[in-house]
């Protein structure tokens, strides 16, 4: 058995990213508006006979946003493989997370701006229940995830050549390292409860917040950890010239991790659509006190979540700025 | 456990937490030794300023429902609080009779309605 080429690998993560992204396209974004029924468009309350009319010009708008999307992401594929230029399969994979995420956000805010401007003023419930860090955050597996970020470090160090690239690493390490963080600021993350099925509404919220952090635990903590760790482990190994089965373990492990991702985002997507099919959704309302937001109530958030994405934007930009100029 | 609060309550914001909360301690449903949500997370989940809520955690302090810890939150003292001068118990009770009486009711009916009332906080609360 040889060891992996690099070209093989991409080739491997390219065969692995191009089901699931569709998957994601055909079976939740698609008609993601219409996730809480014919009622609300992106949670916020239409009138009855909206899709009838102005709905259709919207749902439209929506679907060419995503054809856009998925088409930028389907071209710069063709590109890669055309051109066989392998190594830019991982900026073709974050590339898209990075336009894809912002773009959504942007479409629900305009489509709150423009539909749900003034939603009606309903009781708000308050659940009495203290929510500790330690109840959704398990400090020991974060310690864990330091100390193996820490070994990657010491390894590299130790072992890296002097033309090893030290970007990459940087880049794993704050944006795993910075999940911590914000898991912290996500157990904070609040919305409003409506003074109407407030326990069905205080169960989904709660067992939404505990997906959310479990997944970008997975996703974007661990799976990087395991990367990183991986890749040290390799260039400790170089040396010894190791067998192509450890080469293909470390893959393997890698992909462990990012198939288990998946799997806990597709079946968490599924339970949390299930449970909040009949619910009023959060941004359709606004509390006595003010506007009831879809994104969460939390500023801590809202910071942690600016300097996480613009530290990984900015180590994506760095490169190209420094070749450019 | 939760609080409801009414989007056409005249009262001050504190003023709805800290009754809403003594509500649920003759209730019997916040009992001794039971601990708050943080002033943060209450803000927080209201969409409310921060002082608003401590404002309504110190008002339970002062008239002894709380007890707050820095660091370990407001957990209830007891459901018998410190004691209140008469005078000071009697005057919502005043405001309330009075009102009751401006909106037509005869001393029967307002005698009957506070049996009803009353025994309607005893069979939540299981007080006697």
């Amino acid at each position: 058995m040889s060891a992996p080429s690099v070209g093989g690998v991409y080739v491997f993560i390219i065969c692995l990213i191009v089901p699931v992204f569709t998957y994601a396209l055909v079976k939740h974004f698609w008609n993601a508006p219409l996730q809480n029924g014919t009622g609300y468009f992106f949670g916020v309350e239409v009138p009855a006979g909206f899709y009838d009319g102005q709905g259709r010009r919207w749902m439209t708008g929506y679907h060419a946003l995503l054809a856009a999307l998925y088409g930028v992401w389907a071209v710069a594929l063709g590109a890669i493989v055309l051109t066989r230029w392998w190594d830019m399969t991982p900026m073709w994979a974050g590339g898209f997370a990075l336009l894809f995420v912002p773009a959504m956000f942007a479409f629900q805010a305009w489509t709150r701006h423009k539909l749900g401007v003034n939603p009606p003023v309903r009781p708000v419930a308050l659940a009495l229940e203290s929510r500790r860090l330690g109840d959704y955050i398990s400090w020991p597996a974060e310690a864990l995830a330091v100390a193996l970020v820490a070994l990657s470090w010491w390894l590299l160090l130790r072992h890296a050549g002097a033309h090893f690239d030290w970007l990459t690493p940087l880049q794993f390490t704050w944006a795993a390292l910075g999940m911590i963080p914000g898991k912290m600021a996500m157990v904070r993350l609040s919305f409003p409860l409506p003074a109407e099925r407030t326990e069905e509404r205080y169960r989904f919220q709660n067992a939404a917040r505990r997906f959310w952090i479990r997944l970008s635990g997975i996703l974007f903590e661990w799976f990087l950890v395991v990367v990183l760790f991986g890749g040290a482990l390799m260039h400790a190994l170089s040396p010894m010239r190791p067998a192509p089965v450890w080469r293909w373990l470390v893959l393997a492990c890698c992909y462990a991790v990012w198939g288990y991702g998946m799997i806990v985002l597709f079946r968490g997507m599924r339970e949390m659509k299930a449970m909040s099919a009949d619910l009023r959704p959060s941004g359709s309302w606004k509390t006595p006190f003010g506007r009831s937001s879809c994104f969460g109530m939390s500023r801590a958030f809202q910071i942690w979540f600016a300097i996480w994405f613009g530290g990984i934007l900015a180590f994506i930009l760095y490169p190209l700025c420094k070749a450019r100029f | 456990m939760f609080l409801t609060l009414q989007h056409d309550d005249k009262r001050p914001i504190y003023q709805q937490i800290t009754d809403g909360i003594k509500d649920l301690i003759v209730r019997g449903e916040l009992r001794e030794g039971m601990t708050l949500p943080s002033v943060r997370q209450v803000a927080g989940d209201l969409g409310v300023n921060l002082n608003t809520v401590a404002v309504a955690y110190r008002q339970l302090q002062d008239e002894g429902f709380v007890t707050v810890r820095h660091g370990a939150g407001a957990a209830i003292t007891s459901r018998s609080p410190h004691p209140i001068e008469q005078a000071e118990l009697y005057k919502p009770l005043r405001t309330a009779l009075t009102e009751l009486v401006l909106s037509g009711l005869t001393g029967r009916e307002i005698v009957e309605t506070v049996r009803e009332q009353l025994a309607l906080l005893q069979q939540k609360g299981g007080t006697r």
